[in-house]
């Protein structure tokens, strides 16, 4: 499988001399197409800040991250964000939802960023919310779903630009068991047809359920 | 390629402003009340410059008058101290003015002086006007009784008056005037004839109010045999400034320059004009104040929006939203705000104009609701720029962390 994500060498470093500390070392990694990788870690471990510098969102100190067979630390801040709308698909450990707006139009907000056509994103909206099992709640707000739907309703905003990459940020953390397991399911899913998946989580027995466990330890990969 | 598309983009900044109704009327207050006052300020200048207009229309157009005194200053406003002059014309320079001016109808002299009226127990102040028969044709007065005194009457000085329609009304009450007699001084003076009303003047002496009489006849009841003013009736309205430099060199001739005033009238329309708009944009500068209120009260509450929706900011930028897309919805919030507050504020001022109108004359014009409009849009960017910016400016991961 192609390399889809690579980071060289990636440093990330807060505060400034007598406060500096290093959130990440000297990080080197690189995940493939069609990859389930779960990062791991205890809490301050520096795993959130790593998905933040693969999901494009933060500038590493030092090192380079190619996306794609590109090296985003040249890109200007309008190529970054068109990168994130094309390849990159968020889910948040706090769903992120906009409060009194539909599932419909949470799930299509990506594309107003984007190149398609206005008239097929609804289309294209409840295609995504059919996927994840949740096309009859489309015109619910986020306060009228339980928390498990709400993570269906991020997931298929997630999916709507069909992006390579999913990047999921502790996405069982605020959901029940039940619920949790079966967005898990739902990932591996998605991974099955194809996407890759990149879960950051703390908890180790979903972090087992990927291809490959990521460990990071004081801000560096420890296998 | 703009992205989101203006349209999308519109139609995110709407929702995002009707999701909290109360908040976005109480936030447009300011705008309301300020586009409001605009508009009604703007809409009475306009109205009392029409009725000023019409109301000289209506007292016959083409003429060119003599007053005693500097009644202009040189910036084109009223002079005061020339209305109190004691000096004043006579018949020699009516004889005069007749004899020397081509392509006129008429010289028509009149006098005045402030009197008081009887009938039976009724007095009451008025101002009587001496003047004569072409008084009556060329200021097209129109009567609702009787009729205007004639050449018999003035040749023979008779005591024969013709009354305005508010002091008919207040001396006779229900009783018919004409023919009645109106005690004025030692005199007794018969009415012939009563006009039509003419309505309001706006502050001054009211033209309902005035009494007139033959010019020889007032002279014999008057203190002064003196005449204040002269009209000449022009035949053509292009000889106007011909005739009125002819007028001045006539009576430079017999008087200083600085003892009389020469004019048309568009001379006393352009000078009430330059009162009227000075006042009009003066008082419309003073609401306008309240629009920039307006426009602070949408800045505040646009940045309380930016730091509300600080992590909805965050989650647009992650899926893809450029700083300029950002930019674009917050500004186009604050300019949503600003002219549907302009927009009520414009039906307001419309229905108050129209209100208005039954007791004060009142026009709204397409230019104040054009330049309504505008000022809405700038202020809604004016002070929706600090905000939007602001927003745009967010780093995507601190807006997400925003607790």
């Amino acid at each position: 499988m192609p390399t889809l994500l690579q980071l060289k060498n990636v440093t990330k470093t807060y505060g400034s001399q007598d406060t500096k500390f290093d959130a990440l070392k000297n990080i080197n990694l690189k995940i493939d197409s069609g990859e389930f990788v779960s990062i791991t870690g205890p809490s301050g471990s520096g795993k959130s800040t790593l998905m933040h510098i693969i999901g494009l969102l933060d500038n590493p100190t030092s090192g380079k991250v190619i996306l794609e067979n590109k090296n985003t630390s040249k890109l200007k801040e309008n190529q970054l964000a068109s990168l994130r709308n094309k390849s990159l698909g968020f889910v948040f450990q706090q769903f992120n939802l906009l409060s009194k707006t539909s599932s419909l139009d949470n799930t299509i907000l990506p594309l107003l960023y984007s190149d398609i056509p206005q008239k097929e994103h609804k289309k294209l909206g409840i295609k995504m919310l059919d996927k994840v099992k949740i096309k009859n709640k489309a015109s619910n707000t986020p306060a009228q779903l339980s928390g498990g739907e709400q993570q269906r309703v991020a997931i298929a905003r997630a999916l709507i630009n069909n992006p390579k990459i999913i990047l999921a940020d502790e996405p069982t953390g605020n959901l029940d068991s039940k619920s949790g397991k079966n967005i898990i399911k739902l990932l591996k899913r998605l991974n099955k047809e194809g996407k890759t998946i990149i879960l950051v989580t703390h908890d180790l027995s979903l972090a087992k359920l990927a291809n490959r466990m990521i460990t990071i330890k004081d801000g560096q990969i420890k296998c | 390629m703009l992205k989101p598309n203006p349209r999308e983009l519109l139609k995110s900044s709407f929702k995002s402003i009707f999701k909290n109704k109360t908040r976005t009327l109480l936030t447009s207050l300011g705008i309301i009340i300020g586009v409001t006052s605009v508009i009604l300020l703007i809409s009475i200048g306009n109205g009392l410059k029409s009725f000023i207009n019409d109301q000289f229309e209506s007292l016959g157009s083409n003429f060119v008058i003599i007053t005693a005194g500097k009644i202009f200053n040189e910036e084109g406003g009223f002079n005061n101290e020339g209305a109190y002059t004691t000096f004043s014309f006579n018949k020699k320079d009516v004889t005069t003015l007749k004899r020397k001016l081509k392509n006129i109808n008429a010289v028509i002299p009149a006098s005045q002086s402030t009197v008081k009226a009887k009938f039976q127990d009724t007095i009451k102040e008025s101002m009587l006007i001496a003047t004569t028969t072409d008084y009556a044709i060329y200021r097209k007065q129109k009567l609702k009784q009787g009729r205007w005194f004639n050449e018999s009457e003035q040749k023979k000085e008779s005591k024969v008056v013709v009354l305005g329609s508010k002091i008919a009304k207040n001396l006779f009450q229900n009783t018919y005037p004409i023919n009645k007699k109106v005690s004025i001084g030692s005199a007794n003076f018969k009415v012939v004839g009563v006009i039509e009303e003419v309505g309001g003047t706006l502050g001054g002496p009211s033209f309902d109010d005035y009494i007139y009489t033959p010019l020889e006849t007032g002279f014999n009841f008057m203190e002064n045999d003196g005449i204040q003013s002269i009209d000449i009736a022009v035949k053509n309205k292009e000889d106007i400034a011909l005739i009125k430099k002819e007028t001045e060199k006539i009576l430079l001739d017999s008087y200083d320059e600085d003892k009389f005033s020469v004019f048309d009238q568009n001379k006393i329309l352009s000078s009430i004009n330059t009162i009227l708009n000075t006042l009009t944009i003066a008082l419309t500068g003073i609401a306008a104040i309240s629009l920039v209120v307006g426009g602070i009260g949408i800045m505040n509450i646009m940045l309380v929006s930016v730091t509300e929706r600080t992590r909805e900011i965050g989650l647009r930028k992650a899926v893809g939203a450029y700083p300029r897309a950002i930019l674009l919805q917050f500004l186009f919030e604050a300019v949503i705000l600003s002219v549907f507050g302009g927009s009520i504020g414009i039906l307001l001022g419309s229905i108050g104009t129209i209100a208005l109108n039954n007791f004060f004359p009142a026009k709204v014009t397409i230019e104040s609701i054009l330049l309504a409009f505008g000022v809405c849009c700038a202020v809604g960017i004016i002070f929706g720029v600090a905000p939007a910016r602001r927003a745009s400016k967010l780093s995507p991961i601190d807006a997400l962390r925003y607790e």
